[in-house]
């Protein structure tokens, strides 16, 4: 549960200057063919049809970057990245910052805390797409009736008809369904804290707030870079949850980056779809990049 | 759950060095591990008995329950072949065919969705079956509209379907209203429902695709010449935009423009948030006096209630009683994969699903029209009100079911009625579609 010291980072550089033993290469071997046959092969296909005109079947030509460039122009396109992007960036602060709140509360003297920790993980067991469903219809139908019955005006339309609200309802199902993961994370982070620090803050005279805020948020820094990381990849492919709610709609306002990929496979346009994903594949690297830089140094995966 | 850092194996440095000495022939003998888990794993499924398994596709959910029984009887008629009915919807069936494990036979709806398939020449030639020769040759342009294959008949068309606005009898009659045949008298006709405190039209816009083969289709097939148009934009290709000969912007204004105005006055409350189903269950009850929906809906309206005299009548989108035409669809079509494995099997099911006597008892339990050359009419009373523009071949093809799949139509359609600028959307729509042109 530690995080990495300096002293441990340093027996790790000082192993791999020696030789490596071959056994661990032939422990390697299995999971390297497995994600060579499953991964990459596939991977540099879809990479290859990029550059055709392929529906997935029968016969393909060349076509060079034509894909490319329809994409640049293409609204739909470019709609889903601003959107996945948006939603992803919110859905991450929405999780954690619930997710946080809920690991102190479930952390601290209460009644029933395994109880409760136990109801608050059971949304992460039960699958998307079902979550999704009977959210669409609490939605469709629950929610506009109880607004009709109270004269709430506003509750009276379904929050997945509106085209400027629609994501407001995938940011609330998606982070029902996440903030369990993160919690549990949060959680662990929490325990690993010893108690004397408490101890020593509260014989200083600081305050319960204070003492949240100066020393249990600093030391639990390193678990909400995990969270934050780990959720903002897994929004990034945000599908089922979608399809489950809106199914991109209305009209075209919360279709993701990988709901258009995946309509190149069921609408027949396996080229273009695949140049999307090349893109969306890039564009995943940079960020993983990215955040592999800013985390350097300390909370390294 | 990935939990940060953790020195896992901590120093281990000690330990590797006891088995140094692994011998050649242990690591031989996990490279075989590996390499037999793998096969296991690529073979995947292995041939059966005797008896040929057959997968056939079929997704209309209305009429499973006919096929099952169908399926079950063949299965039971023979040993032969098993015929497994496979109901996991259209776009697994397209990802089956890029996978290269498309069905052995399928009855789907023909669209352009399929158009691809035969153009590919993925689809094989049914020519030489006896069900081809028995296939009306006039509905050859409904077929040839979604593209064709050199020398090959690579769908037989197995139910036409034709659809216009359902209408309830009882409440028509109630505030006697005779069926509109232009666009006035379906005004004034709207009018006096609402004015009666009746729901003109039940519309269920949470489900897109209602809008679209419904409201859309109708409109703009109502008035405008769907097959000229797209022969034309075709041939516009890339150049489709504001100053093209035919664009959806130029020409399509007008229908949705009316779209617009029956849409916005004339429906139920919470159109936004209900789907066909809850739309199937409220008119079904009584609550609104007409509904653009297809003949599919009307089993299962009877569901609800069996008794409910409903009629149909083409929606009149102009004042010349002329112009009524009624939108036509090749709802099913059988196709047999270039790609299958049991093609003979799947011909000799083909053949069966071709028995007069079965593929009449589907088209009247589904209110399609029959088209091979010795069917009977379709006597069915709620049909009736289309029957005999069909025959007159007043009839067109929906605009939606025309345009590529790529192109989200149906999105756009709802948007449109959700309030977005139909000016707007429509030059999306060329612009969709000169790009595809471009690159394709």
């Amino acid at each position: 549960m530690s995080t990495i010291t300096p002293a441990k980072r340093g027996s790790g550089t000082r192993r791999s200057t020696r030789r490596v033993e071959p056994i661990y290469y032939l422990f390697l071997l299995p999971s390297l063919a497995l994600f060579t046959l499953a991964i990459t092969v596939p991977g540099i296909i879809g990479i290859f049809f990029s550059f055709t005109n392929s529906i997935g079947i029968g016969d393909w030509d060349f076509t060079g970057f034509t894909n490319y460039i329809a994409i640049f122009s293409d609204p739909a396109i470019l709609q889903s990245y601003l959107f996945t992007f948006g939603f992803s960036v919110v859905t991450v602060i929405v999780v954690n910052v619930i997710a946080f709140l809920l690991a102190v509360a479930l952390n601290a003297r209460i009644r029933m805390k395994s109880a409760l920790r136990t109801i608050f993980v059971i949304p992460m067991v039960v699958s998307g797409i079902i979550i999704a469903y009977v959210f669409n219809f609490l939605f469709s139908n629950s929610l506009p009736a109880a607004g009709a019955a109270a004269g709430i005006p506003w509750l009276e339309t379904s929050l997945l008809a509106n085209p400027d609200l629609a994501w407001v309802a995938i940011v609330i199902v998606t982070a029902w369904q996440a903030v369990p993961g993160s919690l549990l994370i949060y959680i662990a982070g929490l325990v690993s804290i010893p108690s004397d620090v408490y101890e020593a803050a509260e014989i200083d005279g600081a305050g319960k707030l204070q003492q949240l805020i100066k020393i249990t948020v600093p030391l639990v820094a390193g678990y909400v870079v995990i969270n934050v990381i780990l959720g903002f990849k897994g929004f990034l492919n945000a599908y089922d949850i979608i399809v489950g709610l809106t199914n991109g709609g209305p009209g075209t306002s919360t279709r993701s980056i990988a709901m258009t990929v995946i309509t190149g496979f069921n609408n027949g346009d396996y080229a273009y779809q695949m140049a999307n994903a090349t893109i969306f594949f890039v564009v995943a690297i940079l960020i993983s990049l990215l955040q592999l830089s800013l985390t350097r140094g300390r909370n390294a995966l | 759950m990935p939990v940060p850092g953790g020195a896992a194996f901590g120093p281990h440095d000690e330990r590797t060095t006891v088995s140094v000495k692994l011998t050649r022939t242990k690591r031989l003998a996990g490279l075989g591990l590996g390499l037999s888990l793998l096969a296991g794993l690529l073979s995947g499924c292995a041939g059966g008995d005797g008896t040929e398994t057959i997968r056939f596709t079929f997704s209309k959910r209305e009429a499973i329950p006919f096929m099952t029984k169908l399926v079950n009887e063949y299965n039971a008629s023979q040993d032969d072949t098993r015929v497994v009915l496979d109901t996991s919807g259209v776009d697994v069936v397209s990802a089956s065919f890029v996978r290269g494990n498309p069905p052995d036979i399928a009855l789907a709806n023909y669209n352009m969705e399929t158009s691809r398939f035969v153009e590919r020449g993925a689809l094989s030639d049914l020519s030489d079956t006896d069900a081809a020769s028995r296939v009306r040759e006039d509905l050859q342009p409904l077929m040839d509209q979604y593209g064709s294959y050199p020398g090959r008949t690579s769908a037989l068309p197995y139910s036409i379907m034709a659809s216009s606005v359902i209408y309830n009898k009882e409440i028509f009659a109630a505030h006697g209203i005779e069926v509109p045949k232009t666009w006035s008298e379906l005004i004034a006709a709207c009018d006096k429902l609402k004015a009666a405190g009746v729901t003109p039209f039940y519309a269920t816009w949470k489900d897109d695709w209602t809008i679209g083969q419904g409201w859309f289709d109708y409109s703009v097939g109502g008035e405008l010449d769907t097959i000229d148009f797209f022969k034309k934009l075709s041939e516009e290709g890339a150049d489709v935009g504001p100053v093209s000969a035919v664009s959806f912007q130029k020409d399509f204004g007008q229908s949705v423009g009316k779209m617009l105005k029956l849409a916005k006055t004339y429906v139920n409350k919470d159109a936004a948030s209900r789907a066909y189903g809850d739309g199937n269950l409220a008119f079904a009850q009584g609550k609104a006096a007409m509904y653009l929906q297809g003949p599919w809906a009307f089993s299962e309206i009877a569901k609800t209630a069996p008794d409910l005299k409903l009629g149909t009548f083409p929606l009149p989108m102009t004042d010349n009683p002329e112009d009524l035409k009624v939108r036509v669809n090749v709802d099913l079509a059988a196709w047999i994969p270039e790609g299958s494995k049991h093609k003979d099997a799947a011909r000799k099911f083909l053949e069966h699903l071709y028995k007069p006597e079965i593929i009449e008892a589907y088209n009247k339990s589904q209110l399609g029209f029959t088209p091979t050359k010795d069917a009977a009419v379709n006597p069915d009373p709620r049909v009736e009100g289309m029957a005999g523009y069909y025959e007159k071949g007043q009839v067109y093809q929906g605009p939606s079911v025309l345009v590529p799949k790529t192109i989200p139509i149906f999105n756009y359609t709802q948007a449109v009625v959700f309030g977005a600028d139909p000016a707007t959307t429509l030059r999306t729509l060329d612009a969709d579609w000169a790009r595809l042109a471009f690159r394709q």
